[in-house]
């Protein structure tokens, strides 16, 4: 990934009607970078991703690619390609010539246009299907085949919408790691969008959170974990148990915090959170909190309660422990290291927790609530 | 038995049944009679029903039968041409361009709310000597002599069987427009296309189906039509079925009417064959 700028988009809006679509859109993104616009459906991720393509116009700001601005370029004359949540693989034509088909307008000649239809085709490991039929394809194969027919146009933005929904779990996880290696071998900057946060996580340099038409936070997926901006962003990205604080003193680094069931702490202050209330909300990982039956050793605070729940799920056993004074039970996540399931519903357990798992997300708001 | 019925291909049997009956009497048994009609001989009051190849040798011998069936082939084929391509736009705009899809669909049934002869006999009026058009250029002082090409000839024959026949056409293309996967198009924009190469390298072949259905529900019936013929073609404009008309009416010669029948059926058969195969294979070479 070089320090080249290769996408800049600022201050765009878009409205549909009176429905704010996008909201003052700025966002830079650097050449050879895999970036995620991720949130959930109707966020307005899609219409991001159709505003960069050409395909959607926008009434304010201003999209500017390698360096020029895209204001009255239209779709088929910007130097971007799409992978379409449907594929959109023409049904007349074959595997060899869907590949071929943005080849077919540029001087290149038919020895060429082969050459480069197989050299695709073998990047996806379809190679030799070039005589295939649209409607023999599998999923998967229909996947490969619209990277293919982007990737031959040697775009300098490829951008995928929804590119895995379409697959079932297995072939999607191996599908993200296949495309994650192909970003990193062409250089490409890769733009998608997902409402999958563990696709996002797994295959971005950077993911740009989305809510209610606007851009959240943008940060690494390590990042976005450990510092999650507000409730919203922490909700959406893993899952966290919120608890209310009480800020009692605060530094520019730390601040000592009462938080609710588990008491006294010093937290670090989260870089980006905007506005720290005297009423705090901070939230806690459930792989992160300690679970065992007797007062665990060597954690900042303790709290005991009774299991409400237990859910296994394979690599992990999750408990619900309710804690009297709080409003809802704690989630734990205990790795499955020795196939035992060692809380039943009922038991009465300790939980502990180190305060630099703790995360401020600064002050209390209702989910969806902050405009 | 009770089994044969629950099994699929006995519920098909009997669903299909009545349709089959129905053809079967009222399509093959005509079609056998007509056939047998046609190698037996008119003797004025009766038939004779020895076998002969006599009206066949007539049929293909008379230059009148063969100018016929050429010059009904032609006008059917130019009637399909004309609405088709009038056809096309009309389909494409509502499939594309309105979202009263519904409105626009059923405007386009109103004529047929009112009866066939009645449209055909409205065009007479248009285009007659003292008709609409010819009063209405006059009265503009457009032309002084009432304009005598407009009616009893072939292009009078095509205006009104392309007008007749619009909603056939535009029906099974809007069909085939409305099918398309819209993001195909945008795909082929994405890859570079401009808005006329994506519809000769998408849309259009993606139609195919559409435009050879209507193509087919048009020249296929149009080339036997005589009601149009004689009412608006005049001497040039007859066609093939106003002959066989006048054998099985005045010239009350019913086995050389049988006769024409099955050639003008036959010479249908083999241009619509010959047609769906020629676009089928030129809608592949499009990539």
């Amino acid at each position: 990934m070089s320090e080249q700028i290769i996408i800049e988009i600022q201050g765009v809006e878009k409205r549909f009607g009176s429905f704010v679509a996008v909201s003052d859109l700025n966002l830079t993104l650097k050449e050879g970078e895999f970036f995620s616009l991720l949130g959930p459906s109707g966020c307005g991720k899609t219409t991001a991703l159709r505003i960069i393509a050409g395909f959607q116009d926008h009434e304010e700001g201003e999209v500017r690619i390698d360096g020029r601005t895209m204001g009255e370029v239209p779709a088929n004359k910007r130097p971007t390609n799409m992978v379409f949540q449907s594929y959109a693989i023409f049904p007349h034509l074959n595997v060899g010539d869907n590949v071929g088909f943005g080849l077919r307008k540029s001087k290149l000649s038919r020895k060429e246009i082969k050459d480069r239809v197989a050299e695709a085709l073998e990047m996806v490991e379809l190679g030799g299907l070039q005589d295939r039929k649209a409607n023999e394809l599998s999923g998967g194969q229909r996947q490969r085949v619209a990277l293919a027919r982007a990737l031959v146009m040697r775009p300098k933005v490829l951008l995928l919408d929804e590119p895995l929904s379409a697959l079932d779990k297995n072939l999607r996880e191996a599908m993200q790691l296949e495309m994650r290696r192909l970003q990193q071998k062409l250089g490409i900057t890769f733009v998608m969008v997902t409402h999958d946060q563990y696709e996002a996580m797994t295959m971005s340099d950077r993911i740009g959170v989305m809510f209610a038409g606007q851009l959240k936070q943008v940060d690494k997926p390590e990042v976005l974990y450990s510092q999650p901006c507000n409730r919203e962003v922490a909700s959406f990205i893993g899952g966290m148990n919120f608890l209310d604080a009480e800020v009692m003193a605060e530094n520019s680094e730390t601040l000592e915090v009462t938080v609710q069931g588990f008491g006294q702490m010093t937290i670090g202050v989260n870089p980006n959170v905007q506005v720290h209330d005297k009423e705090l909300l901070v939230g806690v990982r459930p792989e992160q909190l300690e679970i065992s039956a007797e007062k665990p050793e060597g954690y900042d605070a303790c709290v005991q309660g009774e299991v409400s729940d237990v859910a296994f799920y394979g690599e992990s056993v999750h408990y619900y422990v309710r804690i009297d004074g709080l409003p809802e039970s704690i989630a734990v996540a205990v790795p499955n290291y020795f196939h035992t399931v060692d809380h039943s519903r009922g038991d009465t357990v300790w939980l502990g927790a180190q305060s630099a798992s703790v995360i401020d997300l600064g002050k209390r708001e209702t989910l969806g609530g902050d405009k | 038995m009770a089994g044969v019925l629950r099994s699929d291909t006995g519920k098909g049997l009997i669903l299909s049944a009545p349709a089959t009956l129905y053809v079967g009497l009222l399509v093959a048994v005509p079609l056998c009679i007509l056939v047998a009609y046609s190698f037996w001989t008119q003797t004025y009051v009766e038939i004779d029903r020895t076998l002969t190849w006599a009206n066949y040798q007539e049929a293909f011998t008379d230059p009148l039968v063969r100018h016929l069936i050429i010059r009904s082939v032609a006008i059917a084929g130019a009637v399909t041409l004309a609405t088709v391509c009038l056809a096309y736009p009309v389909a494409y705009f509502i499939a594309f361009r309105t979202k009263k899809k519904t409105l626009w669909l059923l405007l386009i049934t109103i004529p047929f709310w009112s009866s066939y002869l009645l449209r055909v006999f409205s065009w007479k009026l248009i285009l007659g000597f003292n008709g609409v058009m010819n009063s209405a250029l006059i009265s503009l002082g457009l032309i002084q002599e009432p304009l005598t090409f407009l009616l009893y000839n072939e292009f009078a024959v095509v205006l009104t069987l392309a007008h007749a026949w619009a909603p056939f056409a535009i029906l099974p293309i809007y069909v085939s427009l409305q099918k398309i996967d819209r993001s195909l198009l945008e795909a082929a924009t994405d890859l570079g296309c401009s808005k006329l190469e994506r519809f000769v390298r998408v849309t259009l072949p993606l139609t195919v189906p559409g435009i050879i259905a209507a193509c087919l529900i048009i020249f296929i019936p149009t080339v036997g039509d005589y009601v149009t013929p004689a009412l608006v073609g005049g001497s040039q404009g007859k066609m093939v079925a106003n002959l066989i008309q006048v054998q099985f009416g005045a010239a009350n010669n019913w086995p050389l009417g049988a006769t024409l029948s099955l050639l003008a059926m036959l010479s249908v058969a083999c241009v619509a064959i010959l047609f769906v195969v020629a676009v089928t294979a030129l809608g592949r070479r499009i990539r």
